[in-house]
């Protein structure tokens, strides 16, 4: 929140991490001040917004931080002066053993922050960073470069979250992902931020502001971009799971604004100046602020491609989806027209759709697991024949627009049939096998095999791959906008009895996902939180769903992984 | 297309008469077994020492499900196969290689080469010399030496028990023990699994060869001709796997009780996977590039079911011209899912795949040179059908228990693995495929 001091929340957090487990201590080894700088610190705190790494590579992996060399050089001010930045990066938490070092001179014209992609480094190895500026540490955080490209990695896992609307909850998910120490990264599958003022998009049916977002207004201008950033990375869960994780992000809609397109946005109008300019400003605010490569490098302003793979030996490569930049304007009468099924329309655009089915053959180089890292469900969902008194909190959950109880959500891949039967026509023409297409946005967990001929899988079965699709961290879903937990079991029911290839739904619960791959299945694992507004809630395991090699099919298994 | 119907033979020799005539010839001496009554031939004048062979007790068993689909070990039909891959190595991501048809990739197994180097890309293919389409059924056909051979100059044991009549004719006499096929069924031209596997378990017990090469050919027989394929019901197929792997159980169940199983390793593995059409999803391509004023009369298509091999038969000079057009043809046409240059590298089928290479889409089938040439609904050749299963059981201390490798396993891989469990080196060239031990 605002009003909180980042010294005493980063002081604060980093005891709780001291006092945890093995890995967790790691983190907390390096942080603190340099003794002469002990004054200073009580100051202010010059890394304030917590480190980050991501996209892990073989020999590479991009490290973050952003420092703040003055008071007044807060977020989005375009205040400060030039400061120069050292970091380290070891094979050990006490530093003893450094493999790459190097300077970094940031400035208010990249808002302070520093991103840097480090080589060199030896792949399937665990190493730890920090920075050094102004006589103050930074935390340390620990990262995981990408296993060689024809590595056999025993496992891969990764925490699996989306949808963490600041001012709907603390950021539970983040901090019980952060306590586990079997990890290697995060997927984060979009909305990561949210862009609406404080009172638009709180917790639950009142729109209760748990914290409220800063600036006190819906971010539009860079300085807003780079200010909304700057707050959510002063959360001491959000900086604890990117201090202990590499993440690998995608984005959404509201890293821009609701429901956009690639010329407009549902949640944009005239007075808020041009959109593609709006969008450029949150976009440049994205790259600065969050560890990811756009266009394939660290660097400012060289492009916002964002698309992009990342492959863990012969086990598995992840496709990074950009569902929000190239698509078409979302239909709004889809049974008046037939639009959702032009062929001219695309949530990807040619380019990007192309890519994608690159990624899903590749010649004979694919590995065997060919992950999508998916912002919106591909899974064929009908929601007819729900009560027409549950439509309305429905759409608002899922985004189905209008709400007049239309029966698929036009902003999902539902919304553009021609492209997805592109990619699953793709799939089936050239018999790729092991397909898992990993999702966020809806607010809810689904397991779900993927049919080409949805009329036809009760009879016959057949799946062209799966879809897993994580719940949210804090943004609402249904119980939270009904007001009446009881009647989500009758839309889950529903829903599943006209859908059947969907094998699980859970419209109610927050929480956050690990997903397991091995060379025999891939599995993912639910685990729901307690309350959102309960900073100290803890987290329990609600169901686990695998796909065996070969199948392309879901079924549900007893235990989540871990607890082998 | 594995050609049930009878192929086209313009050398006037069937591969069974051929292999008759080497027999006459005194080229190799006919054996029955005594139990079965079943026929096979040895090369002649095998010295008794040879016959003993070297002093290893390792074996290999090659076993080909053809046509079977990964998915369809999971199945439930086929609990024989289930407990050998899972007490196995098990490669879930493996494919059949182009053209995903029986010849090339039988060929790609015992080589572990690609066609651009064995010479054999496809089961039809059309013989320039000849001027006529041809089935690729001729030893002479196959160029690159066989782990079959160079396992014979090592002084081992090799047998084959290929159930279908062109796999028996292009590995011809290249190994020690050959199965002589009987009965044969007349419209698809193989022998029924219920003798195959007879004559595997004959062959093993009469000579004990150190590598044997079997071709169960029920499975792809009965998807070709299942009329219930499209719905996926595929009924016939069905009772198929489940024939079929109550004979692979029978024969694991033999060598564990004749002491074999501790020193073998078995492979199994499919050559391609299966694809079903409906019938009003034919592309036929004679007809449009005929069309073409550039291409009529100077073209000729080899029908591989799910692969047009499209060859140039016009002057050299325009043969870069000819290509482009008939892509570019091929390319409109509905159920067309490319048509590639033959030349592109990742193909690697050779000149004798012709110029231009068109797979279809799944669901549909090839039928040229006129929509009635082709009409049976079971169908592979292209991508739709590259996935197939490979698993390496066996008590062999080499055999890992219950692994499962994410490496990508090839038909070509048979022949290194093969190799390397009997300590042959590579090849002159090396292999194109690896071991999977």
């Amino acid at each position: 929140m605002t009003t909180q001091t980042p010294t005493s929340t980063t002081l604060a957090r980093r005891t709780v991490l001291a006092a945890g487990g093995a890995g967790s201590a790691a983190i907390a080894a390096g942080a603190g001040t340099l003794p002469t700088a002990q004054a200073a610190r009580a100051r202010h705190d010059v890394f304030a917004h917590g480190v980050a790494s991501g996209d892990p590579l073989p020999r590479r992996v991009l490290i973050w931080t952003r420092v703040t060399p003055t008071r007044a050089a807060t977020p989005g001010s375009g205040r400060g002066p030039r400061v120069g930045v050292r970091w380290e990066v070891a094979t050990d938490h006490r530093f003893r053993d450094v493999v790459r070092r190097g300077r970094f001179v940031t400035s208010a014209a990249r808002d302070h922050t520093v991103k840097l992609d480090v080589s060199g480094l030896q792949p399937e190895t665990t190493y730890y960073y920090r920075f050094i500026a102004r006589g103050q540490r930074s935390p340390v955080g620990t990262t995981r470069t990408a296993p060689a490209k024809r590595a056999t990695p025993a496992n891969l896992r990764f925490g699996v979250v989306s949808c963490a609307n600041l001012q709907a909850g603390w950021f539970s998910a983040y901090r019980l992902l952060a306590e586990r120490d079997d990890l290697h990264a995060v997927l984060h599958l979009g909305d990561y931020l949210y862009e609406y003022a404080p009172g638009q998009y709180g917790m639950g049916q009142d729109n209760v502001d748990i914290r409220p977002h800063d600036p006190a207004r819906e971010m539009v201008s860079l300085e807003d971009y780079r200010r909304r950033h700057g707050q959510y990375k002063t959360d001491p869960d959000l900086q604890a799971l990117h201090a202990k994780y590499a993440w690998i992000v995608t984005w959404d809609d509201h890293e821009v604004t609701n429901d956009q397109w690639k010329k407009n946005a549902e949640n944009h109008d005239d007075t808020e100046g041009n959109y593609l300019k709006r969008r450029a400003r949150a976009h440049r605010a994205y790259d600065e602020w969050m560890p990811v490569r756009m266009d394939g490098t660290a660097s400012l302003g060289d492009g916002a491609r964002l698309y992009r793979r990342l492959r863990f030996g012969d086990l598995a490569e992840i496709s990074m989806l950009d569902l929000r930049t190239y698509r078409s304007k979302q239909v709004e009468t889809p049974l008046v027209d037939s639009e959702i099924n032009d062929p001219s329309r695309s949530i990807t655009g040619n380019r990007q759709l192309e890519w994608l089915k690159d990624s899903l053959t590749r010649g004979n180089h694919a590995p065997q697991w060919k992950v999508i890292g998916n912002p919106v469900m591909i899974a064929p969902v009908t929601f007819a024949d729900l009560p027409n008194r549950l439509v309305d909190p429905v759409n608002d959950v899922t985004g189905l627009l209008p709400q007049d109880g239309l029966p698929y959500n036009v902003d999902q891949w539902d919304g553009y049939t021609a492209d997805r039967r592109e990619v699953l026509g793709h799939i089936d023409d050239h018999q790729v096998k092991d397909v898992v297409f990993v999702t966020g946005d809806i607010h809810s967990g689904w397991a779900c095999d993927l049919p080409l001929d949805t009329s036809a899988y009760p009879v016959l079965g057949d799946s062209m791959g799966v879809e897993f699709v994580c719940s949210s961290v804090t943004s609402n879903n249904l119980k939270d906008i009904t007001g009446q937990p009881a009647l989500t079991p009758v839309v889950e029911a529903t829903i599943m009895a006209n859908n059947r290839h969907i094998k699980y739904l859970n419209f109610d619960d927050h929480g956050f996902s690990v997903l397991d791959i091995t060379a025999e299945r891939t599995q993912m694992d639910w685990f729901i939180i307690g309350s959102r507004d309960d900073k100290q809630t803890t987290a329990t395991h609600d169901a686990s769903f695998q796909t065996l090699a070969g199948t392309g099919t879901v079924q549900r298994v007893a235990t989540p992984v871990g607890d082998r | 297309m594995c050609e049930p119907t009878t192929p086209r033979r313009t050398d006037g020799q069937a591969p069974f008469d051929r292999g008759l005539g080497e027999i006459r010839a005194g080229r190799r001496t006919v054996l029955t077994a005594a139990a079965s009554g079943l026929v096979f031939s040895t090369v002649a004048g095998l010295e008794p020492a040879l016959a003993a062979g070297p002093s290893t007790r390792k074996r290999a068993y090659v076993l080909v499900v053809d046509g079977c689909r990964p998915e369809e070990i999971d199945s439930g039909l086929t609990p024989n196969l289930l407990a050998l891959r899972e007490g196995g190595v098990h490669h879930p991501r493996a494919t059949s290689m182009p053209v995903m048809e029986t010849i090339p990739n039988h060929t790609m197994m015992m080589t572990g080469v690609r066609p651009d180097r064995s010479g054999v890309p496809a089961n039809a293919v059309y013989d320039r010399e000849l001027g006529d389409i041809r089935t690729l059924d001729r030893p002479s056909d196959l160029r690159f030496p066989t782990v079959i051979e160079r396992l014979n100059k090592r002084g081992l044991r090799t047998g084959t028990v290929l159930s279908k009549e062109y796999l028996y004719g292009i590995f011809g006499e290249r190994a020690t023990h050959r199965w002589e096929p009987a009965p044969i069924i007349p419209l698809s031209e193989h022998a029924p699994d219920e003798f195959t596997m007879r004559a595997t378990l004959d062959m093993v017990e009469e000579f004990d060869p150190h590598l044997v090469f079997v071709n169960l050919g029920d499975i792809d027989r009965l998807g070709h001709t299942d009329l219930t394929g499209p719905t996926t019901l595929e009924a016939a197929r069905r009772l198929a796997l489940v024939n079929t792997d109550r004979l692979v159980g029978d024969f694991v169940a033999e060598l564990k009780s004749s002491g074999r199983w501790e020193h073998s390793i078995v492979i199994v593995l499919a050559d391609h996977s299966m694809d079903w059409s409906y019938p009003d999803r034919i592309v036929s391509l004679q007809g449009p590039l005929s069309e073409d004023p550039f291409l009529a009369d100077r073209f000729v298509i080899a029908d591989n079911g799910g692969a047009d091999l499209v060859y140039w038969t016009g002057p050299r000079a325009q043969r870069d011209k000819a290509v482009r057009r008939i892509r570019r043809i091929a390319s409109d046409v509905p159920g067309v899912l490319k048509a590639w240059d033959r030349r592109a590298d990742w193909l690697r089928l050779g000149p004798e795949s012709g110029d231009v290479v068109v797979f279809c889409q799944a669901g549909w089938r090839f039928s040229d040179p006129d929509v009635y040439s082709n009409p049976i609904p079971g169908n592979h050749g292209h991508p739709a059908t590259r996935a197939i299963p490979f698993f390496i059981g066996g008590g062999h201390r080499s055999v890992t228990l219950g692994k499962v490798s994410p490496r990508h396993a090839r038909t070509t891989d048979v022949a290194p693995t093969v190799g390397a469990f009997f300590g042959l080196k590579p090849p002159r060239g090396g292999y194109d495929g690896r071991s999977r031990l």
